[in-house]
């Protein structure tokens, strides 16, 4: 895990001196003339942001989870703690440590927002002393949220007790993380959000527009099949789609014999998602995005005459999706 | 609506994100606020994912404009006036069912052709389509546009359900109360209140919003937020600029008209109103009716609760600034004010004793708005004497620009000697959430479209607020120019505003 620390950037400190090497940090670049907070200015932090690596991360990977985190820093501003775990049963090195700062210059004066990140390696020996360090690290009051990116087992995740009893949020992502993190026992299962959920807020509120438009009577009225197909890399999207609808449809109306269908179509044009629902009678209704030129279509008919429609579609970008599954 | 009451579809999505398929027609598609605010906020809305997949945009007006030129100029107020880049992609969508529909504001057979055009679409589309009529226009012709919208079945269409038609109205809404009996006359004559959004947009600034998260939030603040801890309550709205070109429409209209009718007393309910029993439109809005009731009548009197000014020539930046006679379109004699301040007493339980300041003003020396709490000075003479600095505790609302609110305390200057100080606590918007956020109509377009009119002003709310101000509007236009102060500009108002604080021992403050 030492590879990802290292790709990360940032300036290497001594852990015992981290909120000096920041403030060191914020001096030096204001002296420079550089964008940063001068110290009579307060450095406005809205949430405290923790990001945990898991030891399948690669570096390439791990800078593009920088990147998103410091995106959605530019929009909220955060006191972000980034943690890379090192497979070392021994204390080897300690903890390192690395500071990291960005100031992006809005409309005004006013508008400058400045984010600070403050990076940790550590062995697993060290985890249990981990804690206190990052909880010197956060903004005290603030609200904490946690992303846990790429976890090899959710059981892992039982060392940072802190972290998942004391967070408002847990981001996972299920298109990356094992099956069984979405059935970990979570102590505050309501404060888990899948990033893939997120990310289909376009899908689900398309979806919901149009077939609000329907009486639920007729959305269930003859329904055998539910029918959602991917695109072999969209598998995750599917699950996630077939569990929305759920229920959903049971909401309309009675769904005991319906059947839930996910299947993989790899075929060239086929879309990246759809979803159809198989009626007894000649009700139909499917919709199909395609994601790679950004739209979608729908077609319907509830025996009131067809309903066609092409509307635009694009998945929530990764700091879009954070911001949805952190604050919605 | 409970989460269970809406479309199964619908439960677990914002409700902003739940909007039905929906046409806005614009009524005065070619006018200025049409290309500043309301093309640019549509074009957001749809950046941002939250209009329906079926919506259309109708401009509506007396000009002849063929429909790619209509596209062509809401492009050209995108360019120049949306908070974002256009981005064609997202235009494009928006552009491709875009269209422009020419008829007279009093000729119903423009309205059936209007009619005929929603029809198609909601053929087009295959369902419904909510109609959505946006009304900015000069008010001489709401009256012809609503009856035309009532005559030609409009008003009343998809009625009894959810997407039924709605109507967003700009101010004024009367120049006094007996005009705005018969607008809302004439409104309810076509449309049910509750189809009705009377747009105010100062209901649409996010710090406006705060107002109310900031009272019933925050533990701290309700126990103090009556007669026994405030001492005062000052809200100013003041401008920097002057009439410019808008001489001949500000005549007919003054400070009293365009901002403290409405604005400063949407302001006003928000800040003393009485919780209320949800954050349900009605439930909001009944308790700003109540407070704005319980307001007593203006003593209009010498020495009274009022004062008005016209500004004079004076320095604005540090340039030369004409005075309010020398305008352009405005006659030698005018009686219009550019500045009005107003005492206001409110006679409940909470506020009976404590004076409501409001002044509005155009040239006055810098662009604010804001809602200033002052509260009662600390008992005692621990603190007292001359070598102590204490200020009241001041809680202010800043509405714009630099949204935020500052809280002034008293604090110890570092030293061996007990010296006191006033420092101020700052919570910037932009600081903490960055400056791009939505703009007011951004918001209160997508409310109308789900139906949600909390953030819009009911009836009875602009006649109560009428019923106070009219008295007083009367008297003024009968005295002339009687009574008429003036400021220079550039100044923060005329000596007589001045006085009507001093009266109280209090005095303005200069935010």
């Amino acid at each position: 895990m030492a590879v990802i620390f290292d790709a990360l950037p940032g300036m290497d400190v001594p852990a015992e001196a981290i909120s000096k090497s920041l403030a060191q940090m914020w001096a030096e670049t204001h002296a420079a003339g550089k964008a940063a907070p001068s110290a009579e200015e307060a450095k406005a932090t809205q949430v405290n942001f923790v990001l945990h690596f898991g030891f399948q991360t690669t570096a390439d990977d791990a800078r593009q989870q920088f990147a998103t985190t410091v995106e959605f820093s530019k929009r909220y501003p955060s006191r972000v703690v980034v943690l890379c775990p090192s497979r070392d049963e021994t204390f080897g090195a300690g903890i390192r440590a690395k500071v990291y700062g960005e100031c992006f210059l809005g409309k005004s004066k006013g508008d400058t927002r400045c984010v600070e990140f403050v990076i940790l390696s550590y062995p697993m020996a060290a985890r249990a002393y981990l804690e206190d360090l990052v909880s010197t690290c956060l903004s005290t009051d603030l609200p904490l949220y946690y992303w846990a990116h790429r976890f090899s087992s959710a059981t892992r995740l039982n060392d940072y007790q802190y972290l998942l009893r004391a967070s408002k949020r847990i981001m996972v992502d299920s298109a990356v993380v094992p099956l069984e993190a979405l059935a970990f026992n979570w102590p505050k299962p309501e404060a888990l959000r899948d990033l893939v959920h997120a990310r289909l807020l376009p899908v689900r509120q398309g979806l919901g527009q149009f077939l609000s438009g329907f009486s639920p009577k007729k959305l269930v009225g003859g329904l055998k099949i539910v029918t959602v197909t991917h695109q072999p890399e969209r598998s995750a999207e599917a699950l996630v789609l077939r569990e929305w609808l759920k229920p959903r449809l049971a909401a309309c109306g009675k769904i005991d014999a319906v059947e839930f269908s996910v299947q993989a179509d790899a075929g060239a044009g086929a879309p990246a998602l759809a979803v159809t629902f198989g009626y007894d009678g000649d009700s139909t209704f499917s919709w199909a995005g395609y994601l790679s030129n950004n739209h979608a279509t729908y077609e319907a008919d509830f025996g009131d005459g067809a309903v066609k429609m092409t509307t635009g579609l694009k998945l929530l970008d990764p700091a879009a999706a954070l911001s949805e599954a952190v604050f919605f | 609506m409970a989460e269970n009451e809406r479309h199964p579809f619908l439960q677990g999505l914002s409700k902003h994100r739940g909007a039905p398929p929906t046409a806005v027609v614009i009524f005065g598609a070619s006018g200025d606020l049409t290309a500043r605010k309301l093309i640019p906020a549509v074009y957001n809305l749809a950046a941002d994912n939250l209009l329906p997949a079926d919506f259309h945009l109708v401009g509506y007006g007396r000009k002849e404009i063929p429909d790619e030129e209509f596209r062509q100029l809401a492009a050209d107020a995108i360019k120049e006036f949306s908070r974002r880049e256009m981005n064609d992609e997202v235009w494009q969508r928006v552009a491709e069912r875009t269209s422009y529909v020419a008829g007279g504001y009093d000729d119903p057979a423009a309205f059936e052709k209007l009619a005929e055009h929603l029809k198609q679409i909601d053929e087009k589309v295959g369902r419904e389509v909510q109609p959505l009529f946006y009304i900015s226009t000069p008010p001489s012709v709401f009256a012809p546009i609503l009856e035309n919208l009532g005559k030609s079945g409009l008003a009343g269409k998809h009625l009894g359900k959810g997407h039924h038609a709605k109507v967003i109205i700009e101010k004024p809404f009367g120049r006094d109360l007996e005009s705005a009996l018969s607008l809302n006359a004439t409104i309810r004559s076509v449309f049910e209140e509750h189809q009705v959004y009377r747009i105010d947009h100062y209901l649409g600034k996010e710090t406006v919003q705060d107002l109310l998260v900031q009272r019933f939030a925050n533990s701290i603040f309700e126990p103090l937020w009556n007669r026994n801890f405030i001492s005062s309550v000052q809200i100013t709205v003041a401008e920097e600029v002057g009439v410019g070109t808008r001489g001949g429409y500000y005549e007919q209209s003054g400070a009293l008209r365009d901002m403290i009718q409405n604005h400063t007393m949407q302001l006003v309910a928000l800040t003393a109103m009485e919780p209320p029993v949800s954050l349900d439109a009605e439930a909001i809005r009944d308790e700003k009716v109540k407070l704005l009731r319980a307001i007593q009548p203006l003593n209009l009197g010498e020495g009274g609760d009022v004062t008005r000014a016209q500004y004079s020539a004076g320095m604005i930046a540090g340039q030369p600034a004409k005075g309010y006679l020398e305008e352009e379109g405005i006659a030698p004699e005018s009686n219009t004010e550019t500045y009005a301040g107003i005492r206001l007493s409110i006679n409940n339980w909470r506020w009976q004793g404590v004076p409501f300041y409001l002044r509005s003003g155009k040239r006055m020396a810098r662009r604010v708005t804001e809602i200033a709490v002052q509260f009662k000075r600390p008992p005692g003479t621990l603190f007292a004497g001359g070598s102590f600095d204490l200020a009241c505790n001041t809680l202010s609302f800043q509405i714009q620009p630099d949204e935020g609110l500052s809280l002034i305390l008293n604090g110890k200057v570092p030293g061996l000697e007990t010296r006191t100080q006033p420092v101020k606590m700052n919570f910037r918007y932009s600081t903490t959430f960055g400056s791009n956020t939505p703009e007011a109509y951004e918001r209160l377009v997508l409310d109308a479209m789900i139906g949600d009119g909390t953030l819009f002003i009911r009836g009875d709310e602009a006649e109560t607020s009428w019923k106070l101000y009219t008295p007083l509007l009367e008297a003024w236009a009968a005295a002339g120019r009687e009574g008429m102060d003036s400021y220079p500009a550039g100044s923060w108002g005329p000596s007589s505003a001045e006085a009507l604080l001093a009266a109280d021992q209090n005095t303005w403050r200069k935010p």
